[in-house]
């Protein structure tokens, strides 16, 4: 489609407009991190400091443990969406071939507990994680972001699935092969990118969790996730603003990593099945 | 080649009859080929031919046997699907000798066999490509291939050449028959 | 053949469905066990004058007096209020954002996969680092906020953005905001692309120019999609804890105080956990009836 001089320039401009406007609070918080605190509590407002700080990073690292958090916060995820693939796997491998009695029971329920609140789950999971001593565990939050993640992997396994033609696994059985052996040689080899796609999706969800750590490890401080160091180093009133953009920064680093290198996998994880 | 006795063959779904006392006689080397109007039954008879389907009464003898319960893998048959159904992770050499490995045939014997059904398809110079590099007709005698390796007892093609266009159709049906009979 | 031996071989044809049972056999005792049961207990506690759960003591007696309170609670209706504000402001502004930044990025210019990685970026940001960028940005004293606002002349005197209850509310619309649209840009962009080319070129054919094509062929396909999102949004914002807990914690003066919110502080602030679970299972209840309301067909897609 060729396009006029006058639409290209408009096209360009307005794209780059857009960008920058909304990337820009993430701008923000590199420009905060890197100044001078007494810097900060001028006006106007630089929008690059005059002599970047960038040993902020240095001293925060020392006075937060930063890579505890974050290894905390991997630490969950990993335990978290480990658990919800191998159900999740299973689990969406049936709805999507057979139809087993009770199967579209399971998917609305499903489907309903993807509404579900944390803020409302968070309540008798307390409860029983008190009464089983699990509270301030890393146990507490594996368990409580894998109800955040099984519902929504399910899904998007099945989904995924069912653009799997039955015909492989078919020919994977008169081939020789059991139904086990059919999933396991053939339909997850060929799913993998499917299967990386959700993980990843999981990952996210489990890394994005407050409500959960806040409840339940507040008071065990080895095992602090990233979100909820973060939130300890805002003040209720005066913040060292470029500290916390500084820790904010690495806390979100390994994400944005994720995001970057992965996005069309991730994409392509988002809206499978969904675009029918 | 064996026989092949299919005995008062009923699937239902519900109420809905798909076959009703179906009964076939094939002899040892014929070659049948089941045709009828869309819905009326031929995937399904072929299903429970294979193994993939549960018939709601009746038997299947192949080669005497009588494999009516027996396990797609256990009755000695070989597919070709409608979609060929290649294993898109795997090599054409390893798509064509999967079943002979699932089978614990050792490797020597399973390199010359699939050399040997290559070669009469013509597709040696594919052994090492994926499915995905090959072109309809490529992929339609690779899955031939997959399943002459096997030396069945039987085998059961699900309207194979309905995706290839005329003129490859007019080849391909005169060299199925022949490779299939060129084994019996 | 296999006879003699006890036959659990799945591989036959009457067996063959049994796998099916067997492989959701352990998402279903997962699921049983840390949603289901959880769920049970949550409304069972909805019922009972409990203040700290303790699920090894006996049950207290059955009483509805959580929800004679909460329907009688103007914090409630507050909450319901608030929730149904920020839903509508911010369902709206993120599909408004969303889409037209999916119909940018749509077209064909270099650069286009480094604008739509761009655009979504906000995605990525975790929730509570978000509230950190904004909170600055709208901070009193020396956030850019007021500073631009002033430089503009749009105000004379600086706005305590989280003491005042309406720009309490407009900072939290703005962070969910902006950490909402990249979600519906992806999808509108997703179903953008699948709409067939075809499509487009017959309306040029027909002489439709560019904004009629926008709306006789663009929107009408990409309708599913965009009903499917905007649940999906709308129940982000039912269920969002991070942003607004954190931002301003539900204040000032309950301004931005959701229901998620007001159920989480009933729990954990003020100890009161049936009453806490009475207002969750009503949130439940809400979203259940939002969603199949706005999702008049068949939720297979969600």
């Amino acid at each position: 489609m060729r396009q006029s001089l006058a639409t290209r320039i408009f096209l360009y401009a307005s794209v780059i407009l857009t960008c920058a406007m909304l990337i820009f609070p993430i701008y923000w918080l590199v420009v905060t991190a890197l100044s001078q605190p007494d810097q900060l509590r001028q006006l106007p407002p630089k929008f690059w400091p005059d002599e970047p700080r960038w040993s902020v990073f240095g001293k925060i690292l020392e006075e937060r443990p930063i890579f505890l958090w974050l290894g905390n916060s991997a630490l969950a995820a990993m335990g978290a969406v480990t658990i919800s693939m191998v159900v999740s796997v299973l689990a969406g491998y049936s709805l999507s071939r057979f139809r087993v009695r009770g199967g579209q029971s399971l998917g609305l329920f499903i489907l309903t507990a993807k509404m579900l609140p944390a803020t409302l789950l968070v309540i008798p999971l307390f409860g029983i994680f008190r009464m089983t001593g699990l509270i301030g565990s890393m146990w507490s939050i594996i368990l409580a972001h894998a109800t955040l993640i099984i519902p929504f992997t399910t899904w998007m396994l099945k989904g995924y699935f069912d653009t799997i033609p039955r015909e492989l696994e078919q020919a994977a059985m008169v081939d020789g092969c059991s139904p086990w052996g059919a999933l396991y040689r053939v339909i997850l080899p060929v799913s993998a990118p499917g299967l990386a796609a959700t993980a990843l999706y999981g990952f996210v969800l489990s890394w994005s969790d407050y409500a959960y750590a806040r409840t339940f490890l507040t008071n065990a401080q080895g095992n602090w996730t990233a979100n909820l160091g973060i939130t300890t180093m805002k003040g209720e009133y005066i913040s060292n603003w470029a500290d916390i953009s500084a820790a904010s920064i690495l806390v979100a680093l390994p994400i944005l990593a994720i995001y970057l290198f992965l996005e069309r996998y991730l994409v392509g994880g988002l809206t499978a099945g969904s675009d029918k | 080649m064996a026989q092949i006795v299919i005995d008062q063959v009923r699937k239902s779904y519900g109420a809905l009859h798909v076959l009703k006392d179906f009964s076939l006689d094939i002899a040892d080397g014929e070659f049948v080929v089941l045709v009828g109007p869309s819905g009326c039954g031929k995937s399904t008879m072929l299903k429970i031919l294979a193994g993939l389907a549960e018939a709601s009464s009746g038997t299947i003898r192949i080669g005497g046997r009588d494999v009516t319960d027996l396990a797609p893998g256990d009755r000695d048959i070989a597919m070709v699907f409608q979609n060929y159904a290649l294993y898109p992770h795997l090599t054409v050499a390893s798509n064509m000798g999967f079943g002979l490995k699932m089978r614990g045939t050792p490797a020597e014997v399973i390199d010359r066999r699939v050399k040997e059904a290559a070669r009469i398809l013509d597709v040696e110079h594919l052994l090492e490509r994926r499915p995905r590099q090959l072109s309809g007709g490529q992929r339609q005698r690779v899955a031939l291939g997959r399943a002459i390796v096997r030396e069945p007892a039987a085998f059961l093609m699900d309207e194979p050449l309905s995706n290839l266009d005329a003129k490859l159709r007019s080849i391909c049906v005169p060299r199925s028959e022949r490779s299939i009979k060129g084994l019996a | 053949m296999a006879g003699g031996r006890f036959s659990l071989d799945l591989a036959r044809p009457s067996r063959q469905h049994w796998l099916g049972y067997i492989l959701l056999a352990p998402a279903v005792l997962l699921i049983a066990a840390i949603i289901v049961y959880p769920l049970i207990v949550s409304i069972d506690l909805s019922f009972q004058n409990v203040g700290i759960a303790r699920l090894d003591q006996p049950r207290r007696p059955f009483t509805t007096g959580n929800y004679e309170r909460l329907f009688a609670s103007p914090d409630f209706w507050n909450a319901c209020w608030v929730t149904l504000k920020l839903i509508l402001v911010v369902t709206s502004a993120c599909f408004l954002l969303g889409l037209g930044t999916a119909l940018l990025v749509n077209n064909r210019f270099k650069g286009r996969s480094v604008a739509r990685l761009l655009v979504a970026m906000p995605w990525a940001v975790p929730e509570v680092i978000a509230v950190v960028i904004f909170a600055w940005i709208f901070d009193s004293s020396f956030g850019l906020m007021n500073w631009i606002f002033l430089s503009l002349g749009l105000i004379d005197k600086t706005i305590n953005w989280f003491s005042d209850p309406n720009a309490a509310f407009a900072v939290v619309a703005t962070t969910m905001i902006w950490k909402g649209y990249p979600f519906v840009s992806i999808m509108s962009l997703a179903g953008l692309q699948s709409i067939p080319e075809d499509y487009y070129a017959a309306a040029r054919v027909d002489g439709a120019n560019a904004l009629q094509r926008l709306r006789y062929i663009t929107l009408p396909c990409l309708m599913p999609v965009i009903g499917v999102t905007t649940v999906l949004v709308m129940l982000w914002i039912f269920r969002d804890f991070s942003i607004i807990y954190v931002l301003t914690g539900g204040g000032p003066l309950k301004a931005t105080q959701t229901l998620s919110i007001m159920t989480y502080e009933q729990a954990f602030s003020f100890f009161r956990m049936g009453y806490a679970s009475a207002i969750g299972v009503v949130t439940l209840v809400i979203c259940v009836i939002a969603a199949k309301l706005t999702m008049r067909r068949a939720p297979d897609n969600l």
